[in-house]
C-alpha cells in the first residue's frame, strides 16, 4: 500500500524528468556523435568521420589561440573575483555606514542581459567613448586609443568586462552566507586580539569554505561559457583572431563559418574542461577538518 | 554591535576606500549609459560626463522604430511569461512528489535535478538547434518556450522541494481524511504555504528568461516578426554605428521592465540570488 502510494507520487516527477531528458540530456549526448561528423551546414548532410575533427584541432592555430585565451580568462579573473568578492562580503558583514547602498549597487550588474552588458561596454571602450573621454578630461589624450581594435587592449577589455559583471554577484551571495555566521565566533577572536585581516582569513574563510567553493563553480562556468557573448558583442574575436575563446569559437565555427561538425569537437572539449574544472574546484574547496 | 568598523587604522581606510571606489566603478558605466541616452551625438563626444549638455529625447523614438523594439519586447514578454508558466507546471508537481517520498528512487531523482543545475546548456547550442529543426519549430518563439524551462527546472525543483518539506504532515493528513486526492492536497495545502519560495522561483526564472541571448539568437533568429528585444539590441548598434545615443536609448528601453521588477521585489530578489547559489 505504502509502496504503491510512493510510486503514484513519483509519477508526478515524470513530466519534469522527461523535459529534462529531451531538452537537456538529449542534445548533450548527441553532441558527442556530431563531433565525429563532417558537416558543413545545419541543413547539409553529415558523414561520419571518427576522430578526424579532433586531429584537425591539434593543428588549428585559431583553436590554440582560443585555448590560451580561455585559460588566461579563467586564471586571471577567477582569483580576482573570488578573493575580491569575499573581502567585500566581509566588509558588508561589519555593517559599516552606507552598507545598504553598497548592497543595492552590487545587484545592478545582475540585471543586465548579455547584449545590454556588451553594448554598455561598447560605449565605454569606443574610440570616442567613456575611457577616452575621461583621458581627454585629464589632459592625457596621448594615451587614448581604440581599445577594442588592438589585440592586447581588446583582451584586457574583455577581462575587465568579465570582472565588472560578475564580482558583484559573487560578493552579494557571499555576503548573505556570511550573515549566517554567528557573531560570537568573531567576538571571541576579537577578545583574543585578532584584527579584521586575521578574522577575515582565519575565521570567516574556513567557515564559508564550502560555500566559497559553490560560488567559485558558478563563476567558473560563467567565465568559461557565458563569456562567448562578451567576445561576440565586443570584438567578434578580433582584431584578427586575437580575442577568440573556446565558447565563442563553438558559436562562430557553427553559425558563421559552416564548420558545424568541427565546431562540435570544440564543444566536446569545452564540456570536458567544464566537468574537469568543476571536479577540481570541488576538491580544492572540500572541507578538510 | 561589537563587530563594527571602529577606529581609523590605515587598513580600515584602505577597505572603505576600496569598496567605495569599486561601487563608483560599477556605477560610472551605467551613469554614462543613462546620460548618453538623452544627449545628441555631438554632446556625447564633446562633453561625455555632463548630463545637461545637448539634451535631446528623440533617441528613444529612433531606437524604438529603428530596432522595432516594441515588437521585440512583446515577443520577449510572450516567451518569458509562457516559459515561466510552463516551468511552474512542470516543477511544482515534481517538487511536491519529491518532498513527500522517503524512498531511494526519490532521492536519486532529486540528485539528478541537483546535478542538472551545473549542466552548461551552452555546450549543446548546435544540437538544440537541430532539435528545433527536427520538431519543425526552427525560427519560432514557441521552441524557446519549450526549451527555456528545461534549463530552469533543476534549480526550481530543488528550491521548491526544500520549501515543501517544511509543510507539516498533519495538515496533509487532515486534508486526506477529508477525502482530498493528491492534486487537491497540492493545490489547497502546499501551494499557499510555499508561496514565498514560488515567488523566488518566478523572479529567478523571469530574470534568466528575459535576459536570454544566445538561444534566442540562434533559434528565434533575427527576423523582426519573432526576434526578441535582446536580439534586436546589437543589430541597432550596427545600423547606427556612430550614434551611441540611439543605442543607449535602446538599452535603457530593454532595461526598464527588469528594473521595475527589481524595485518591486528588491528584498525577495536578494534572497533569490542567494538561494540560487546555496542550493547548487
Amino acid at each position: 500500500m505504502r509502496r504503491r502510494r510512493e510510486l503514484a507520487l513519483l509519477g508526478f516527477t515524470l513530466p519534469a524528468l522527461g523535459w529534462f531528458l529531451v531538452f537537456t540530456v538529449g542534445p548533450l549526448v548527441s553532441l558527442f556523435y556530431y563531433s565525429m561528423t563532417a558537416w558543413r551546414g545545419l541543413i547539409a548532410p553529415r558523414t561520419f568521420v571518427g576522430g578526424d575533427n579532433f586531429r584537425r584541432l591539434a593543428e588549428d592555430p585559431v583553436f590554440h589561440h582560443a585555448i590560451r585565451n580561455s585559460l588566461l580568462q579563467l586564471v586571471i579573473t577567477l582569483p580576482i573575483v573570488i578573493v575580491g568578492a569575499f573581502m567585500i562580503a566581509y566588509y558588508l558583514s561589519l555593517r559599516p555606514r552606507g552598507h545598504r547602498i553598497v548592497r543595492a549597487v552590487l545587484f545592478t550588474p545582475v540585471l543586465l542581459s548579455a547584449p545590454a552588458l556588451g553594448m554598455v561596454f561598447l560605449g565605454v571602450f569606443a574610440p570616442s567613448g567613456l575611457v577616452n573621454g575621461f583621458l581627454d578630461g585629464l589632459g592625457r589624450s596621448a594615451q587614448a586609443r581604440p581599445w577594442l581594435a588592438e589585440g592586447t587592449t581588446a583582451g584586457i577589455a574583455i577581462l575587465v568586462v568579465i570582472v565588472w559583471s560578475s564580482m558583484s554577484v559573487s560578493a552579494a551571495m557571499l555576503a548573505s552566507r556570511m550573515n549566517a555566521v554567528p557573531d560570537e565566533l568573531f567576538e571571541a577572536a576579537e577578545l583574543d586580539g585578532c584584527g579584521h585581516w586575521r578574522q577575515l582569513w582565519q575565521i570567516a574563510w574556513p567557515i564559508c569554505r564550502e560555500f566559497v567553493g559553490v560560488v567559485t563553480m558558478l563563476q567558473f562556468l560563467w567565465t568559461l561559457f557565458s563569456s562567448a557573448a562578451v567576445v561576440l558583442l565586443l570584438t567578434r574575436g578580433g582584431p584578427g583572431t586575437s580575442t577568440v575563446n573556446l565558447s565563442f569559437l563553438v558559436y562562430d565555427y557553427a553559425f558563421n563559418q559552416s564548420k558545424v561538425g568541427y565546431s562540435q569537437a570544440i564543444a566536446v572539449l569545452l564540456f570536458g574542461v567544464g566537468v574537469l574544472g568543476l571536479l577540481g574546484i570541488r576538491r580544492l574547496f572540500r572541507a578538510d577538518f | 554591535m561589537s563587530r563594527a568598523m571602529r577606529g581609523a587604522g590605515p587598513l580600515r581606510l584602505v577597505a572603505h576606500l576600496g569598496v567605495w571606489v569599486y561601487v563608483l566603478l560599477l556605477l560610472v558605466p551605467l551613469y554614462y549609459l543613462a546620460i548618453s541616452s538623452v544627449k545628441s551625438n555631438t554632446a556625447i563626444l564633446d562633453s561625455p560626463f555632463n548630463p545637461f549638455r545637448g539634451l535631446q529625447f528623440d533617441n528613444f523614438a529612433r531606437a524604438w522604430e529603428g530596432g522595432s523594439l516594441g515588437r521585440g519586447l512583446i515577443n520577449q514578454a510572450y516567451i518569458t511569461v509562457a516559459a515561466n508558466i510552463l516551468t511552474l507546471a512542470l516543477a511544482v508537481p515534481a517538487a511536491f512528489a519529491l518532498a513527500r517520498t522517503r524512498g531511494r528512487v526519490g532521492r536519486i531523482i532529486e540528485r539528478i535535478f541537483a546535478l542538472g543545475f551545473l549542466v552548461p546548456g551552452f555546450a549543446a547550442l548546435v544540437p538544440t538547434v537541430l532539435l528545433a529543426i527536427r520538431l519543425d519549430l526552427f525560427h519560432t518563439r514557441e521552441f524557446l518556450i519549450l526549451l527555456l524551462p528545461a534549463s530552469a527546472l533543476p534549480l526550481s525543483v530543488v528550491l521548491l522541494t526544500q520549501a515543501m518539506r517544511t509543510v507539516p504532515a498533519e495538515l496533509e493528513e487532515s486534508a486526506i481524511i477529508d477525502g482530498a486526492g493528491p492534486l487537491r492536497v497540492l493545490v489547497s495545502v502546499y501551494a499557499p504555504l510555499t508561496l514565498p519560495t514560488l515567488t523566488v522561483v518566478l523572479i529567478l526564472n523571469f530574470l534568466s528568461f528575459w535576459n536570454e541571448y544566445f538561444f534566442a539568437l540562434v533559434i528565434a533568429g533575427p527576423d523582426p516578426a519573432v526576434r526578441t528585444a535582446q536580439v534586436a539590441l546589437p543589430l541597432l548598434s550596427m545600423a547606427n554605428a556612430a550614434q551611441y545615443g540611439v543605442l543607449a536609448a535602446g538599452i535603457v528601453i530593454t532595461l526598464v521592465p527588469v528594473y521595475l521588477v527589481y524595485v518591486l521585489f528588491a528584498d525577495k530578489m536578494e534572497g533569490a540570488v542567494f538561494s540560487g547559489a546555496l542550493k547548487g
